[in-house]
């Protein structure tokens, strides 16, 4: 049982959100993945995991700047899966573009989320995060 | 069928045979059948014989005198058993028998023969599917000069005189010094066939015809169709009665025989009337042709008896004719190619001028060559891209206007030219001087674009010989007659309304500059186009760089930020508290470039991006801004107050951010102030939208004026806040692609007001 999935290539961030991570009161499980196209193998189980039963998470956090396959084809891919469909997809980047926004909508995102420039302020939209969706947000399995 | 009967010499009426019955006019004068009269002059006789076997068809009446025998007697008789005075037929059998076997009989023309002790010409020639032997007496007015001296005199001449009207003169002289007659003209054909006498050698005693002109129905048409192919007529004598060709009708045909190539034809009646009014005795004429058509004619009149001018001679004066037919011909071709050459030079330069300047109306107009020298127009008017210009003599812009209206709804053509504007188009009486002839070329219709050239009214005085109006008579039984003109006395006539008509070169080239200025309008177009789409991929370029840059540029920043941060959370309590105000600075300068660089990206995108004009509704726009900028101000006494807010049109981002702006300035230089007072209203006048952010903090000095709009450009009494000058320019820009205005008023430690102002629509 996955609590989140965050797919990130950034080492700063990925290790910034470990840390925001491990403080919270109850820490969600996670696993950072570092390419877009080795989250559509992991969501998809194809690929590289092709033949294994990796666990689905109950919050997928995408970075939309990726190597390979960019945050748009992920979300494109899982919500084309119906294994994946309902999968909660948040966006989490740093562009404020509204074309971006749209179209992260428009390929089925859940939210949409705008990385804040600071520690402080990245712990507490995480914080308000995994409560919003893995405590309040009713989970389809 | 019209049938030609000769009552007296004075007159002449047209008999109907049908019931048919057309109305006399001048018009008539045009069908009488010149070409087979069915007479010839009485100084010569005529035989028309079986080609093979020689037997006489038909004979002129005057033979009988010669022969002894009434005509029916010898029709019938083979040429042989004839006896003409003391020429035996034989001697003529055999002198066609030589002729025939030669091929074309003419060729040897003309035959020496000896009759009753006096010279005499045979000439011979084949037409209408006889053998046509005329017998002209020889050498009254004998030729002195072989034909090679002619010919090289002649061409001297041609090579020796300047211009036209010069060998015109010394062809008349010579033909005169030839042929003895009294007065020698060229008479030269205009539009609509009637003529001008443009050269002239006379008899000192003679009154002058020079420069006169006559109508074309002096010459009617099939008179100009028979001179095309029989270069010489001569009239000897007007005053000698007809012989007639007998039988009368030829052959098993309906017709007397044809004699357009006999050089002993009579004339039409009406034609010796004409002479005779005229006080002719005897007349020759010569053809002049250009291109195969009938430019012109030399004409002889002699007045004081008949001449005679034999065979040779009048043979020497067609082939002086003919050599100024040819050099007429090089002529005028070479004056034409010269114009020609010219006018395409002129072109090919305003062409180039045009695609140096890659516009039109600076082509044409702007250099030293200009449109006006395109041909020999006195004025020229181009309608361009909504604009009227003009160069040289024109008819005022309001005149032009309404005509080139006109002229598009009257012929759907690429091209429009008259000689007789106000003829067509009465309003243009008015300005005739200007404009009589005109020449137009259509562009573009669509975008109403003409180029227009003018040519002042040509008055022309033309003295008449004789008014060119031909009565017609109504005799005393009610029948109609024609009469040739009585009246030669000089008739003067102002010709009004007329220009001088378009060369055929002139609406060439007019024609080929057009082609040339619709493909470099074309040109520019797709090169407009090409420019637009390299714009777009530019700024989309641009668009896509600037993110890239903006997030590369903060994604290092933000790791510098929250790295110090978690220091800060794991050694903190460690820390001296100098230490920990180091860290602070270096988070506080991290936010500065956070700001800076999104204040870049907001003013390059002002720029850019498209503007969405849409009705704003102020007041909770207004609202809004105020809320989110009080949230980050606490613990301060600060009031933000919202006055009237009238509606405006525009940009729903760019106008929130010139607001967000002009209002986190108020809410940022009241800073320092016990109680600061905010205040945004609105308010309306005539073309104008107004808002006013009003606020009681530090103030600008005027001095430092002119910095407050400009980029990155920062007051010395803000130096204390952050900022980096960047927030009023993005203000100006947004205000500029509006069309709007943005000012202040400013009293430094007291008051300061930003205008905004927005063009009412």
């Amino acid at each position: 049982m996955l609590d989140i999935l965050y797919v990130e290539d950034n080492q700063d961030e990925a290790d910034i959100f470990r840390r925001v991570m491990n403080r919270l009161t109850n820490p969600p499980s996670f696993t950072i993945l570092t390419s877009g196209s080795e989250a559509i193998d992991y969501l998809l189980q194809q690929g590289i995991y092709q033949g294994q039963s990796p666990p689905l998470p109950r919050l997928a956090l995408i970075d939309l700047n990726l190597p390979g396959h960019s945050g748009f084809e992920v979300i494109q891919q899982v919500r084309a899966m119906s294994r994946t469909r309902y999968l909660p997809l948040v966006v989490y980047s740093t562009s404020d573009n509204p074309k971006d926004i749209r179209r992260a909508y428009d390929l089925g995102a859940n939210a949409y989320l705008i990385k804040p420039g600071s520690y402080h302020e990245v712990t507490d939209m995480m914080r308000r995060a995994v409560d919003f969706w893995l405590t309040q947000s009713q989970y389809m399995p | 069928m019209l049938d030609c009967q000769l009552t007296d010499r004075d007159t002449v009426f047209y008999a109907f045979t049908n019931v048919m019955q057309p109305s006399v006019d001048l018009t008539n004068c045009d069908r009488e059948p010149i070409q087979w009269p069915g007479f010839i002059q009485s100084h010569g006789y005529l035989l028309a014989l079986d080609p093979v076997t020689f037997t006489i068809w038909q004979a002129s009446e005057n033979l009988s005198l010669l022969t002894g025998q009434p005509i029916d007697q010898l029709v019938g008789q083979p040429v042989a058993d004839l006896l003409l005075g003391d020429l035996p037929g034989a001697d003529l059998h055999e002198l066609l028998t030589v002729a025939m076997r030669a091929g074309s009989p003419q060729a040897f023309n003309p035959y020496q023969v000896r009759i009753n002790g006096h010279h005499w010409f045979t000439m011979l020639h084949l037409h209408d599917g006889a053998l046509i032997l005329e017998l002209e007496p020889a050498g009254q007015n004998g030729l002195s000069l072989p034909q090679f001296t002619l010919i090289t005199q002649t061409m001297s001449d041609v090579q020796r005189s300047g211009n036209l009207a010069d060998l015109l003169n010394r062809t008349v002289r010579k033909i005169k010094e030839l042929t003895g007659f009294d007065r020698v003209m060229t008479y030269r054909f205009g539009e609509d066939w009637h003529g001008e006498v443009v050269a002239e050698a006379r008899e000192e005693d003679l009154d002058p015809f020079l420069g006169l002109h006559y109508p074309a129905s002096d010459i009617p048409r099939q008179a100009r169709e028979l001179y095309k192919v029989n270069l010489v007529r001569g009239i000897v004598d007007v005053r000698e009665p007809r012989v007639a060709i007998l039988p009368v009708n030829y052959g098993p045909l309906d017709r007397p025989l044809d004699l357009t190539y006999s050089g002993l034809r009579a004339v039409s009646p009406l034609h010796i009337e004409y002479l005779q009014n005229m006080g002719v005795r005897s007349s020759m004429s010569i053809s002049l042709l250009y291109r195969g058509e009938l430019w012109g004619l030399i004409a002889c009149h002699h007045y004081s008896g008949p001449r005679f001018v034999d065979y040779p001679t009048r043979e020497a004066a067609k082939l002086v004719s003919q050599i100024l037919s040819t050099a007429l011909e090089i002529r005028q071709d070479d004056e034409e190619t010269a114009f020609s050459r010219q006018l395409q030079d002129h072109e090919q330069t305003l062409y180039q001028h045009m695609l140096a300047d890659w516009d039109v109306v600076q082509g044409l107009t702007k250099h030293p060559v200009t449109a006006l020298d395109l041909n020999t127009a006195t004025g020229v008017a181009l309608l361009f891209e909504g604009e009227l210009h003009t160069l040289g003599d024109t008819p005022t812009d309001a005149e032009i206007l309404p005509l080139i209206e006109w002229i598009s709804t009257t012929t759907p053509e690429i091209v429009f030219q008259t000689h007789q504007l106000p003829n067509l188009y009465p309003p243009a009486e008015l300005f005739r001087q200007k404009a009589s002839g005109v020449l137009m070329l259509m562009l573009s219709r669509e975008m109403n674009e003409y180029l227009l050239w003018f040519r002042p009214e040509q008055i022309q005085t033309v003295s008449w010989g004789g008014n060119p109006d031909k009565p017609v008579l109504t005799g005393d039984s009610g029948e109609v007659r024609l009469s040739p003109r009585k009246s030669f006395e000089k008739w003067t006539e102002q010709v009004r309304n007329k220009a001088l008509p378009w060369r055929q070169v002139e609406v060439a080239t007019a024609l080929k500059l057009r082609e040339d200025l619709l493909q470099l309008v074309s040109q520019k177009a797709n090169q407009i186009r090409v420019l637009n789409e390299q714009l777009r991929l530019a700024y989309e370029e641009l668009e896509a760089f600037s993110y890239t840059v903006s997030h590369d540029l903060r994604t290092p920043l933000s790791s510098i930020k929250s790295y110090t941060e978690i220091y800060l959370e794991d050694h903190g309590n460690q820390m001296t508290e100098e230490a920990k105000g180091t860290f602070d600075k270096v988070i506080k300068a991290t936010d500065r470039m956070n700001v800076l660089i999104r204040n870049v990206m907001q003013y390059s995108r002002m720029s850019r991006t498209d503007l969405t004009v849409e009705p704003l509704a102020m007041r909770p726009l207004l609202s809004q801004l105020r809320d989110e900028l009080l949230a980050g101000e606490n613990g301060r006494d600060i009031t933000v107050q919202i006055g009237t807010t009238p509606d405006l049109q525009g940009d729903p981002t760019m106008m929130t951010q010139v607001f967000s702006n002009l209002l986190s300035n108020a809410v940022k230089y009241t800073r320092q102030v016990p109680k600061a007072r905010v205040t945004v209203q609105g308010h309306e006048n005539g073309h104008e939208i107004i808002y006013s952010v009003t606020d009681n903090g530090i103030g600008i000095d005027m001095k430092q004026a002119g910095k407050v709009f400009e980029l990155f450009q920062r007051l010395d009494s803000a130096t204390s806040y952050e900022g980096y000058g960047v927030g009023l320019a993005i203000v100006k820009r947004i205000m500029s692609r509006h069309r709007g205005k943005v000012w202040f008023e400013s009293t430094p430690h007291q008051a300061t007001t930003f205008y905004v102002s927005f063009p009412r629509i």
